[in-house]
């Protein structure tokens, strides 16, 4: 299957080389598309292409190191001036840098960051991203900023934030960070923070329901005093199961503050029927607009300073976080 | 002999349940006084309920004789590793009640039967297939399938990200009736392959999985929703999942999930199916000898592909209670639901060879299976040790069971 999936990719591939020959061709690999925020991030990619004379090829790499390495192949075979790679493992991309080297082009890194020895190891190797640990340290704040307004918050008195931790897929840099910088923030707010159960829910709104509700049952909702999940979809999760055990339903004596990160539509609508404290949005839209005009900068040979966002370190493109609560 | 051990049996419950019930009552009123609430909770209720099961399982047995408790030795033995999965999990479950006395509440155990429910649908799906020595790996997907199509046309009207915007507020039936269809049609496909070129059901619902979950990612992908998760679902349609029955009776009761009847109505069906029309019995004696079956006149070919579409209608019953059980849908839904259906089954006794299972035996084996992974959850236990120790269940119980059929 897979060696039927490399020719069609080559065809087509080939087909728009012959297209637009004077066009920078850019192949882009996605770790899935079956995600939703790297889904807005390839249509923030697709939409910028065009305006910048560039032709964009994008490819599934199925949640697989092996087929990514095979659809980078076929890329510098088809003779594309630059690449924007998503990787699948993000410890495992010194094979695709060297082939990057080897073929001369422009690898640009986005989402999942390489580590620095292997970006330092290619003068034109990037990385296009957010810094993890600020949408952590944000999730954080959120709480701390609740907790601030709401002394109430602390229901049994001992100032300290008796929290859930919802996590995502285990060894995922944004998971690490995010859970790390969240619990951070809250000290760094003045509070001490304990967290009273967590556990992995690997980005997924059901297992995080499962999860969520078994903590009800064990630990009790009236012991729990705040819910800090790595993104939108898991504290939703935690929501239904909340609004199961008739929290976070309006009545301001059973409220649990959730946060989440991402900011998607589901989110925004729960923050509006006060089912969710806030969110972090993770720029997709320019994160995917930077990548692009990088590639594209650096394939045509100009100044990555002309492509208006700031390179720092001459490798990286930091693209901040925005806090988001009701109303915004 | 038999009459003796049939009274001694009789007695032996009796006197347990007995026990247990008065037991279960002096606790009720004791715990508030002695300041036990808080450490033994609802386990009176418990004993009682135990109690009342065993007294009338004693009365309930004096004309008919039971074998397994004859009080002989070897039997005693062979009754222990008859039983040996369903003891373990006693063994645990008492475990778990000293490291976690909230485990002894009345919501827990209506949350393990309430998780129970959508994969006991799964289970009497998949267990047809079983039952002709086949097996289903389409399952898992057909919830997916089930659960996104469901979820994209119970859009609230002002939610921001609708997958159909312009779709009017429809009947809640529409899209139930969709979703199942669709599952239905790959039902079919299933069946047609199976039945017609007499494939292995492994490699023909490998490839209806397959074709399943791309033609599900294709209608998630579609514009303008482009795979993003679906939310904002429609209140009315959420309570086809999340409505409780009789909450507050009594101060505190969490009131039963609508999912516990709707499976047990299920149950009943597919009991009735099984044991008492002649599609049943065709299903056992395809699973017990094909050929025999030909010879014996019964169409292969009709009642293969009805099993299938039986069973995709099941799923697809799945998949929407999952949707509105969570009030959301995404194509990776149902994903692996197949394996834990089948490993339920094979724990309940259903054989893979075809022609023998039950019921009851499916039904105690997702319970089996749903009260240890509830409760290793419960007292925080690493998810990768459940996963060895879920292994561990499988391997032994298809062992014990095994050899159980050997000896006979």
């Amino acid at each position: 299957m897979r060696k039927v999936f490399i020719l069609a990719l080559v065809f087509i591939v080939s087909l728009s080389c012959c297209a637009c020959a004077d066009e920078v061709k850019i192949g882009s690999c996605i770790y899935t598309f079956n995600d939703a925020f790297m889904l807005r991030f390839r249509n923030a990619m697709a939409d910028e292409s065009p305006k910048l004379g560039a032709e964009l090829t994008l490819a599934d790499s199925k949640n697989d190191q092996t087929t990514q390495d095979a659809q980078v192949d076929e890329f510098i075979a088809a003779g594309v001036k630059a690449l924007i790679i998503n990787p699948v493992n993000r410890m495992d991309v010194q094979t695709m840098v060297d082939k990057a080297r080897a073929a001369d082009i422009p690898i640009v890194f986005i989402n999942r960051e390489p580590m620095p020895e292997v970006l330092a190891s290619y003068h034109k190797a990037y990385y296009v991203g957010a810094k993890p640990e600020e949408s952590g340290t944000q999730s954080g704040q959120l709480i701390a900023d609740y907790f601030h307004e709401h002394p109430e918050a602390d229901k049994n008195h001992d100032g300290k934030i008796q929290f859930v931790m919802l996590r995502g897929e285990n060894g995922h840099q944004d998971m690490i960070a995010r859970s790390r910088y969240s619990v951070l923030a809250l000290k760094n707010a003045g509070y001490e923070p304990v967290e009273i159960a967590g556990a992995i829910a690997n980005w997924e709104k059901l297992q995080a329901m499962n999860i969520m509700n078994a903590f009800i049952m064990s630990i009790g909702a009236e012991n729990i005093e705040a819910v800090l999940a790595n993104n939108d979809e898991m504290a939703l999760g935690a929501v239904e199961a909340l609004k199961a055990n008739d929290y976070n339903k309006g009545n301001p004596e059973m409220y649990i503050p959730v946060v989440g990160v991402d900011a998607n539509a589901s989110a925004l609508d729960a923050m509006n029927a006060g089912e969710m404290l806030g969110t972090v949005l993770n720029d997709a839209d320019n994160q995917g607009i930077a990548a692009v005009r990088l590639a594209e900068a650096v394939a045509s040979g100009r100044d990555i300073g002309t492509i208006g966002y700031e390179v720092t370190d001459g490798k990286y493109v930091w693209i901040p976080y925005q806090k988001i609560t009701k109303g915004e | 002999m038999a009459e003796n051990t049939t009274s001694r049996s009789k007695r032996l419950f009796t006197t347990a349940g007995l026990i247990f019930l008065a037991l279960g009552i002096v606790l009720y009123f004791a715990k508030a006084p002695m300041g036990l609430n808080r450490k033994i909770y609802d386990l009176p209720i418990f004993l009682i309920i135990i109690g009342v099961c065993f007294a009338l399982k004693g009365f309930m047995s004096k004309n008919a004789p039971v074998n397994e408790l004859e009080t002989s030795r070897v039997s005693f033995v062979e009754f222990l590793t008859n039983n040996a999965i369903l003891l373990a999990m006693l063994v645990l479950v008492v475990v778990i009640c000293i490291l976690q006395p909230r485990f002894m509440q009345i919501r827990v155990a209506l949350d393990i039967l309430t998780q129970s429910s959508t994969k006991l649908i799964m289970a009497l799906g998949i267990c047809f297939a079983l039952l002709i020595a086949g097996t289903d790996l389409s399952a898992g997907r057909m919830v997916g399938l089930a659960a996104v199509v469901s979820a994209s046309m119970m859009q609230t009207a002002t939610y921001a990200n609708r997958f159909f915007p312009d779709l009017p507020q429809v009947e809640v039936w529409i899209p139930i009736v969709a979703a199942i269809a669709a599952c239905m049609v790959f039902g079919a496909l299933n069946g047609f392959i199976v039945a017609k070129y007499e494939m292995h059901p492994f490699i023909a619902t490998l490839a209806t999985q397959v074709i399943i979950y791309g033609v599900c990612s294709l209608y998630f992908d579609m514009p303008p929703n482009n795979s993003q998760p679906i939310g904002g679902i429609r209140s009315d349609f959420a309570q086809i999942g999340q409505m409780r029955l009789f909450s507050g009776i009594y101060k505190g009761f969490p009131g039963i999930s609508i999912l516990i009847p709707i499976s047990i109505v299920i149950c009943i069906i597919i009991w009735f199916i099984l044991n008492k029309t002649i599609f049943g019995k065709n299903v056992y004696a395809i699973g017990g000898n094909r050929e025999a079956a030909v010879v014996a006149g019964i169409n292969v070919f009709r009642n293969i592909m009805f099993i299938f579409i039986l069973a995709s209608f099941l799923y697809g019953i799945a998949g929407v209670l999952e949707a509105a059980r969570t009030a959301g849908a995404t194509n990776n839904y149902g994903n692996g639901y197949e394996t834990d259906a089948i490993a339920a089954c094979v724990v309940g006794g259903v054989s893979m060879n075809g022609g023998i299972g039950r019921v009851g035996g499916i039904i105690m084996g997702v319970l089996i299976f749903t009260v240890i992974q509830y409760g290793l959850q419960f007292i925080n236990v690493s998810p990768m040790w459940q996963q060895v120790i879920k292994g561990v269940i499988i391997a032994v119980a298809v062992a014990i069971d095994l050899t159980k059929y050997r000896r006979k």
